[in-house]
């Protein structure tokens, strides 16, 4: 198990370097000079001071170090990004970009994490439950309501709420992660209040990603309860329900890997969803960060992003390693 | 020929696969023919701002008084062009890279199997936003190339599975004994085995491209010229139109797109029933 773990340790920490340099190369490889257009884009944003333009001209130069060798960037912007130091943002100058998106981060986790969990277990449920009544209407009615609703894009769906609910019937807040004029703040009042903005969101990722998860455990459960193992415990008289229990636990897994694999997909969703219901979070700075092209922004939300994404990769390796037996009693890599 | 007719003729027996398929060439059909016969300019602003939908504008118009059918028309056009462009990118891409790994097996399988998994964990809507970010002007062409350079890797991982299974069993020894040249073997043993999982993937990637398009054009990095179906839903945001209840503007865009995206599951995942024996039901 361990092996296991630091194989893919080992791979994820290249993944990630490698991903970094493209963070790194992108810039300086596309043609157009984007420091030219990023001094360009910050005279805009500062217009009435020009010694402030000044400044942070200089600070952009030197932190792109456009006067060292290519290699010494490389080094200095790599070692830089492991300390967590990703420069300092054109839109907010001179704030440093890190200290402008730790406080997004944890409202986009507050809306992602139960949203992608909630959807993994709704829909896995559902696609055994369909897999389990093959042919009755109960699976004819998943399957297609599935294939259906797993199209939907998150933020479309979100708009439609946001039109229903929060325009037409007047039920929800249509904007937000809390009403305008109150302060963050762990009181009763303050939770109602973000519970009242975060249902929408919520609903329409948890919603459309769950169609994805339900269609492939059906196959998945569909194929175990095909297999000779089923077959025979068939034959020996075994009950269908012990048999399906069997058939569920070895779907479980593959549906754990596809759960590291779709984070990246569903992160996509979330930060869009976040823009069109205004949520304060992730996909909302690198939505401003983009309409100023406030390029050391949008490189530190996407080193962040990134490294987020094969974080969680890791933490789905270890869990998979701890719920797989042949791995986790080192008989199989 | 009678290849053909055994497979195709059990498709046509199945309901969900006839509804799938015909909704989409409707689809299709509004998005080739639909600018031809309805010739309401969609960049033409008029003084008819904002106005629901009526006889003289079938689905409203936009805040500049730009007709929403023609808009929708030319939409679904440029993201069936997306999404058929990125699909062929990565379909060529993911062929390419999954059968030189299987055909040349050692290091350069495994040099190609490292990049793909590269490829595979990272999130590709966040390189496709990176890489958009940079370009000042971005054609069609140059978003369906974004969103086609990253969704090969599962592609090309399945495809080098199922050529290494398929390049060790028995026919494909005999007609190597048999002397066939290696593209009679590839066209007659081995195109075979992967041509309809080539097919169902590549109305994935159709999908993902659509989807792709969106995505980037409602955070702002869509295509700079023309009009889509994500650019319609970016505009309907900007202008607030959810929030001030214009949904004749954000409504029929979306319904475009689940139209498109969903039948082309229905197909995709019926075609997986009846030809794959593992799914058939009994």
């Amino acid at each position: 198990m361990f092996r296991f773990l630091l194989r893919r340790f080992i791979f994820l920490l290249v993944t990630y370097i490698v991903a970094t340099t493209v963070v790194f190369i992108l810039p300086r490889a596309i043609p157009g000079n984007p420091l030219a257009q990023m001094l360009s884009s910050l005279s805009q944003v500062a217009q009435a001071n020009p010694e402030a333009i000044r400044a942070a001209e200089r600070t952009l130069m030197k932190e792109f170090g456009v006067d060292k060798p290519v290699l010494v960037q490389y080094g200095e912007f790599l070692l830089k990004a492991l300390r967590g130091d990703l420069g300092t943002s054109i839109s907010y100058y001179p704030r440093k970009v890190i200290d402008l998106i730790v406080p997004v981060i944890p409202w986009t986790l507050i809306l992602l994490l139960p949203a992608t969990l909630v959807a993994w277990i709704l829909g896995n449920t559902l696609g055994a439950l369909a897999a389990y009544r093959r042919n009755t209407w109960i699976d004819k009615g998943v399957l297609t309501s599935s294939l259906v609703v797993s199209q939907i894009p998150y933020y479309w769906l979100g708009m439609i709420f946001i039109f229903l609910f929060g325009v037409r019937l007047g039920w929800l807040p249509v904007q937000g992660a809390y009403s305008q004029g109150t302060i963050p703040s762990l009181s009763w009042g303050f939770f109602v209040d973000a519970l009242k903005h975060y249902v929408m969101p919520f609903a329409s990722i948890v919603i459309s990603t769950m169609g994805g998860w339900a269609i492939g455990m059906r196959v998945m459960v569909v194929y175990e309860l095909g297999s000779d193992y089923a077959l025979f415990s068939e034959y020996l008289g075994m009950r269908d329900k012990r048999i399906f229990k069997y058939a569920f636990r070895n779907s479980l897994l593959p549906q754990i890997t596809g759960l590291a694999l779709n984070l990246g997909t569903v992160l996509g969703g979330a930060l869009i969803t976040e823009i069109v219901f205004n949520y304060p979070g992730t996909g909302f700075l690198l939505f401003k960060a983009l309409t100023t092209l406030d390029y050391p922004m949008i490189q530190g939300i996407f080193v962040i992003l990134i490294a987020s994404v094969y974080l969680a990769n890791f933490i789905v390796d270890f869990l998979y390693a701890w719920i797989d037996p042949r791995i986790r009693l080192g008989q199989e890599e | 020929m009678t290849m053909f007719s055994t497979m195709i003729r059990p498709l046509f027996k199945n309901k969900k696969f006839i509804i799938g398929i015909s909704i989409f060439l409707l689809f299709l059909l509004l998005g080739i023919l639909g600018p031809t016969f309805y010739k309401v300019d969609p960049t033409e602003m008029t003084w008819d701002y904002e106005q629901p939908p009526s006889v003289e504008h079938p689905l409203g118009t936009d805040t500049y008084g730009r007709d929403i059918l023609a808009q929708l028309l030319h939409g679904i056009r440029s993201s069936l062009y997306i999404g058929f462009l990125a699909a062929t990118i990565s379909l060529v891409l993911g062929t390419i890279v999954g059968s030189l790994s299987a055909v040349k097996r050692g290091i350069v399988d495994d040099t190609l199997m490292a990049m793909t998994n590269i490829v595979l964990t990272t999130p590709s809507i966040l390189i496709a936003i990176l890489i958009a970010s940079y370009l000042r002007i971005r054609s069609m062409e140059a978003v369906a190339v974004i969103l086609g350079l990253f969704q090969w890797p599962w592609f090309a991982r399945a495809i080098r599975a199922q050529l290494m299974s398929v390049t060790s069993r028995e026919y494909v020894y005999l007609s190597i004994m048999a002397g066939y040249s290696d593209l009679r073997l590839v066209i007659e043993d081995l195109l075979p085995t992967i041509a309809t999982y080539a097919f169902m993937s590549f109305v994935l990637f159709i999908n993902g491209g659509i989807m792709g398009e969106a995505g980037l054009s409602l955070i702002g990095l869509g295509p700079t010229r023309g009009i889509s179906l994500g650019l319609m839903l970016q505009w309907a945001v900007l202008m607030e139109a959810v929030r001030r209840g214009l949904w004749w503007w954000f409504i029929p865009p979306g319904v475009a797109i689940v139209a498109i995206t969903a039948s082309l599951m229905v197909v995709s995942t019926t075609m997986d029933e009846v030809f794959n024996p593992r799914l058939r039901e009994e």
